[in-house]
């Protein structure tokens, strides 16, 4: 069982200016955790994505998916998709 | 992390397994390897001489004079895999995150495996070597007791050497402004 769950950590990281360090000192996680997650390559339980979505102030769904995230300025721009 | 309270001890484990001064010496698979292979071939050899050290009759000084002298790079091999983990397996539980918990749970349920087959290839190897000499398993039960034991202790080591992945990228490129086009 390995649902890839796919997020916009990193994406939201860079753009909120924080590191994976001081993320990850927040949600006591370690920061190779948060770097695994962004690569796909962990899928946080439900208490860690939590954990994230509180950290940044957005909703679980803002940052973690089971579908693939459309580009965020196709979002904020409202472009369709190709 | 759990929730519980890290005592002094385990800050200090946490920080010397975190320490990245030796980072390049287990920064690709390769060389996590060769620390393994390294530390595999260390270990054989001082259970060798330390074999030879109680069974041998005559001069036994040298070879614990060898031991003595490989148990440094065998010091330096466990860390540089300790370092590659993270201290996955010398950290108490409360100091591991969730991943790293899993993660140590995975590398222990492998050992256990392979050192179950090693153990009944070791005892079937005893017994067919009963069934033709008739005294082998009086004389070779407690070296080849050992052996397992020596492996079984450190099995998750290596294999939690092999599972190693490699760093994530640094994240200051990712926080270089201009990334996102700000």
């Amino acid at each position: 069982m390995s649902e890839q769950v796919h997020n916009r950590l990193a994406v939201v990281r860079a753009e909120r200016k924080v590191s994976r360090q001081a993320l990850a000192e927040a949600v006591g996680a370690h920061y190779q955790t948060i770097g695994y997650i962004e690569r796909g390559q962990y899928n946080p339980s439900l208490d860690l994505a939590l954990k994230i979505s509180e950290f940044f102030g957005l909703p679980v769904e803002a940052l973690f998916s089971l579908e693939p995230f459309r580009p965020l300025t196709d979002e904020v721009y409202g472009r369709n998709q190709p | 992390m759990t929730t519980t309270r890290l005592t002094r001890y385990d800050r200090s484990m946490l920080r010397l397994m975190n320490d990245r001064r030796a980072a390049t010496w287990y920064a690709t698979a390769a060389r996590r390897r060769l620390a393994v292979a390294a530390h595999v071939t260390l270990t054989v050899a001082i259970g060798g001489l330390m074999t030879h050290f109680f069974l041998a009759e005559g001069e036994p000084l040298w070879s614990m004079a060898v031991t003595a002298v490989l148990l440094l790079p065998w010091m330096v091999a466990t860390g540089v895999i300790n370092g590659a983990t993270r201290g996955l397996l010398e950290l108490r539980e409360r100091a591991l995150d969730e991943r790293q918990s899993a993660e140590r749970s995975r590398v222990l349920a492998r050992s256990h495996r392979v050192t179950t087959l090693l153990l009944a290839a070791a005892a079937v190897s005893l017994l067919i070597t009963g069934g033709t000499a008739g005294d082998a398993p009086k004389a070779y039960a407690a070296p080849l007791l050992i052996a397992v034991l020596v492996v079984h202790w450190v099995m998750p080591l290596w294999v939690a050497g092999l599972r190693a992945q490699d760093e994530p990228a640094d994240d200051d490129d990712v926080l270089e402004p201009g990334v996102l086009g700000r």
